[in-house]
């Protein structure tokens, strides 16, 4: 009879008295229903797309178990729930549709997962001043899909659309594929409303700006679940737009199409989609293009005369860089496959270790820490290829998405945590940023003092200040010990 | 027996799960546990014998309506979630785990050979010889013996040589309940009546049982002796050969604004979703509007695997999701007894195909 998985990260539990005290508390206030600490809810909470959970899971262990798990349906069960949690000292873990690619929900202390999934009502449509209230269960591709039915898109199209909540974006400073024009999704978000663990329920203003002191509400963003829990959000919406052009062109070196791309956007353009490829992804995606250039695809749109003033900017200075043009074709190929990850299932059956690793340059440094962090990947033994792309673009940088597989034989584990440490290092090392938008959870926390130096204090002093008893995901965002893990 | 294809389960197991917004369970539900992924990974772990089955997980691994919604932006084209589920349910048993809310029901089946219970005797046997043999299905027999009538009306209207016959259940319930043999028995049973009758084609309205006949009994090693039609593709081909000629709008006047609900099976395994619209385009006098999502992305009305009866509020909640789908002044048309069953339910008029078709004429 096997019964119950090994847990390999769990650095504690909750007396199990006051878990059963706190379901049955909490069940008068979500129904009987909605607690549950039955094995398949506390299995299915205890992990997201941490590739690391798919290797423990593969030898039949799990990082970690919470002990109960609750569905809140409103802000105010989540307060409540978040008070008795608070005063009894019990971990909890915030869950949304766990497509996070770093531990964020492994609930290191077990404790009570809060899943978020049944607050997921769009609570209004502003059409006058271009603004939608939704609360934070919300699926993307539903929230989109609403909004699209009303004539309006919310511009936030991240590869994990499908399989990630409007809260899990602003936990973790998403990015959408159409950033570039768009925004990420902290220059989407208006306001916030959340809960902090003591209960209290606080949310900031829809105006487009203030000078009324810090954004209180802006400092849950990217917050991981670590100070408090976001219920609600209201966020930008655009009329869906008139017009969209798509043209892709080939160059000779990554060089060129970065200084193509620094040129069009320090022109003031602003494309919804811009993507650079080295040579291999342009091989991989683009057979035909070869896996000798470097593809640049673009996708613009909004007003049909301004679509059609930012493709005229654009032409001019990707060919000032020797651009070769390419047609359509392949950014309609890009559409139809940008939400297809079936790859990296497949590989990890066939015994491969795959990982994205995506971080933040400046236009100065953003070749040469693709360079640098290809270098050391490759470097790791086992390691059979690595490729990068830029993705999202700035008049000041480019976010870098590396890519890398290795076949490392028995010991996964260990191969992951080397390729972790070299593309850190190398990446920190060239002054870039170590995340531009998979956030930190749990494994990147490990750097957050290269990362932020002195601010990593701050954040701590913060964290006391709101969480005192440290109920908030534990660990997270390199905030508190993660022994097991460190070792 | 077809086995469960433990890539294509690891597959899903592995995946952050693209196809979670076309999960309903998961969407009315906000249960990680049912999400596509959720129910892989526990069905895995005990394929590979890291865990044993135990209720809740059994429990878990039942939370699939077969809608195949899962399908529509599955990027792996070999997967059928909804099988390996069912296949690897049937493990389950073997174990000594099963669902005890489920036991009225599969006593029921054992009984009756139907899960709604006794009998209502609605259908009275016609037609000693004859070439089709028409298939109500139980839920049709149990809740609409209206639409029997109508189907009646229509191939009678149609002068097809058909015969209706005391009808055992096809089997579903009883395979997505995990009971194995008892699906063997019904099927085996069934066949034995059906190759009796002398009908050389076998015609349904019910998508589950349709699908029963066409892809499970071989896997039960009862392949039906019969050629087997789907009811909309068979009422479409009396319509296009003359044999019936709807006359006039159903509605006796006004233009009647009509929205065609996509059964799950017949959209997305039958790939049926030209041949209903077809028909309604037939009968004057009707505006067809398409709801929401159609045709192959079609949202199901959680009737599928019987879960009006294993997960009645679940069923309920889907159902209520996808009435919002629907303008307020469309009648709902649809072809399947559960889809009719569970938006009726919800407080709306739903009509089968046949309903309406029938009212043509009339």
């Amino acid at each position: 009879m096997v019964d119950a998985l090994h847990t390999t990260l769990q650095e504690s539990k909750t007396d199990q008295v006051l878990i059963d005290r706190y379901a049955g508390e909490a069940a008068e206030i979500v129904g009987a229903e909605n607690v549950s600490a039955n094995q398949a809810d506390l299995l299915s909470t205890c992990r997201d797309y941490w590739p690391v959970g798919n290797i423990w899971r593969a030898e039949g262990s799990v990082p970690a178990l919470p002990q109960l798990v609750v569905w809140p349906h409103n802000t105010e069960e989540v307060s409540r729930l978040l008070a008795l949690a608070d005063r009894e000292k019990i971990p909890v873990t915030p869950f949304g549709e766990g497509s996070g690619a770093l531990g964020g929900v492994v609930p290191l202390r077990g404790g009570v997962t809060f899943d978020l999934k049944r607050m997921n009502k769009v609570r209004a449509i502003d059409e006058k001043n271009l603004l939608v209230t939704v609360e934070s269960g919300l699926n993307g591709a539903l929230y989109e899909e609403q909004l699209n039915h009303a004539g309006y898109t919310g511009g936030h199209f991240p590869q994990s659309l499908r399989c990630s909540t409007v809260g899990g974006w602003l936990s973790c400073r998403a990015a959408g594929q159409f950033s570039t024009r768009y925004g990420k999704i902290e220059d989407i978000a208006v306001s916030l409303e959340a809960v902090l663990p003591d209960g209290t329920i606080f949310s900031g203003r829809n105006v487009p700006r203030t000078a009324t002191g810090p954004r209180v509400d802006h400092f849950l963003l990217g917050s991981e679940g670590t100070l408090g829990i976001i219920t609600s959000a209201t966020l930008r919406i655009w009329p869906l737009p008139e017009k969209r052009r798509l043209a892709a062109y080939t160059f000779e070196r990554l060089e060129d199409g970065l200084e193509a791309i620094r040129l069009f956007m320090r022109a003031g353009t602003r494309p919804a989609v811009v993507r650079l490829y080295d040579s291999q992804e342009t091989g991989n995606h683009f057979p035909d293009l070869g896996d000798e250039r470097c593809a640049l695809i673009l996708l613009i749109e909004g007003a049909a005369k301004i679509v059609e003033a930012e493709a005229s900017v654009i032409e001019d200075c990707v060919q000032s860089r020797g651009a070769e043009s390419a047609g359509y074709k392949h950014v309609e190929h890009w559409l139809e496959k940008r939400f297809d990850i079936s790859v990296a299932s497949m590989l990890f059956q066939k015994g491969a270790v795959l990982d994205t690793i995506e971080v933040s340059t400046n236009w100065h440094n953003a070749h040469s820490t693709y360079r640098t962090m290809q270098e050391a990947l490759l470097g790791v033994e086992g390691t059979m290829l690595v490729s990068g792309h830029y993705s999202h673009v700035y008049p000041e940088g480019a976010a870098l998405y590396m890519t890398t597989v290795g076949f490392p034989g028995e010991d996964k584990i260990a191969y992951y945590k080397k390729i972790w440490q070299v593309a850190m290092k190398a990446c920190l090392a060239e002054g870039s940023a170590f995340s531009h938008h998979h956030g930190v959870g749990l494994h990147r926390g490990l750097w957050m003092a290269e990362e932020h130096g002195t601010g990593l204090d701050v954040l701590r002093r913060i964290k006391k200040a709101l969480d005192p008893h440290e109920i908030m995901n534990y660990g997270k965002l390199g905030l508190g010990e993660v022994q097991k893990w460190q070792k | 027996m077809a086995e469960v294809n433990m890539e294509q389960l690891l597959n899903c197991a592995l995946c952050p799960n693209m196809c979670r917004c076309e999960c309903p369970i998961l969407q009315v539900t906000g249960r990680e546990a049912v999400a596509p992924a959720g129910k892989a990974r526990i069905t895995a772990l005990v394929r590979e014998n890291q865990l044993d089955w135990d209720e809740d997980m059994l429990e878990a691994a039942s939370n699939c309506l077969g809608c195949r919604g899962c399908t529509i932006h599955c990027p792996f084209p070999e997967l059928n979630l909804c099988d390996e589920l069912l296949y690897s349910r049937m493990t389950a048993k073997a174990e000594g785990i099963s669902l005890p809310f489920l036991d009225p029901y599969l006593n029921n089946l054992r009984k009756y050979s139907s899960p709604y219970g006794q009998k209502t005797g609605a259908v009275v046997t016609s037609g000693c010889e004859a070439e089709v043999l028409f298939f109500n299905g139980c839920t049709s027999l149990a809740n609409n013996p209206a639409s029997i009538e109508a189907t009646r009306s229509l191939l009678d209207r149609a002068k097809v040589s058909y015969k209706m016959i005391e009808e055992d259940c096809c089997g579903y319930p009883a395979q997505v309940w995990g009971e194995q043999e008892l699906a063997r028995q019904l099927a085996a049973e069934n066949r034995r009546k059906f190759a009796a009758g002398g009908a050389s084609t076998l015609v349904t309205n019910c998508p589950e049982c349709w699908l029963t006949f066409t892809q499970r009994y071989p896997d039960l090693g009862q392949e039906l002796p019969l050629e087997i039609i789907d009811g909309p593709a068979y009422f479409l081909r009396l319509i296009r050969e003359g044999y019936l000629e709807p006359k006039k709008n159903p509605n006796g006047g006004d233009l009647e604004i009509i929205s065609y609900h996509d059964p799950c099976i017949w959209a997305r395994t039958a790939e049926k979703v030209d041949e209903p619209r077809e028909i309604l385009h037939m009968v004057p006098g009707l505006k067809v509007e398409e709801p929401f999502s159609s045709g192959s992305c079609t949202r199901c009305c959680g009737g599928g695997s019987m879960f009006q009866l294993s997960f009645p509020q679940i069923a309920s909640a889907i159902a209520r999701r996808r009435l919002e789908e629907f303008s307020k002044e469309a009648q709902i048309v649809t072809a399947c007894p559960f889809c009719r069953e569970g938006l009726l339910q919800e407080g709306r008029q739903v009509l089968e195909l046949v309903d309406l078709l029938e009212r043509s004429f009339k």
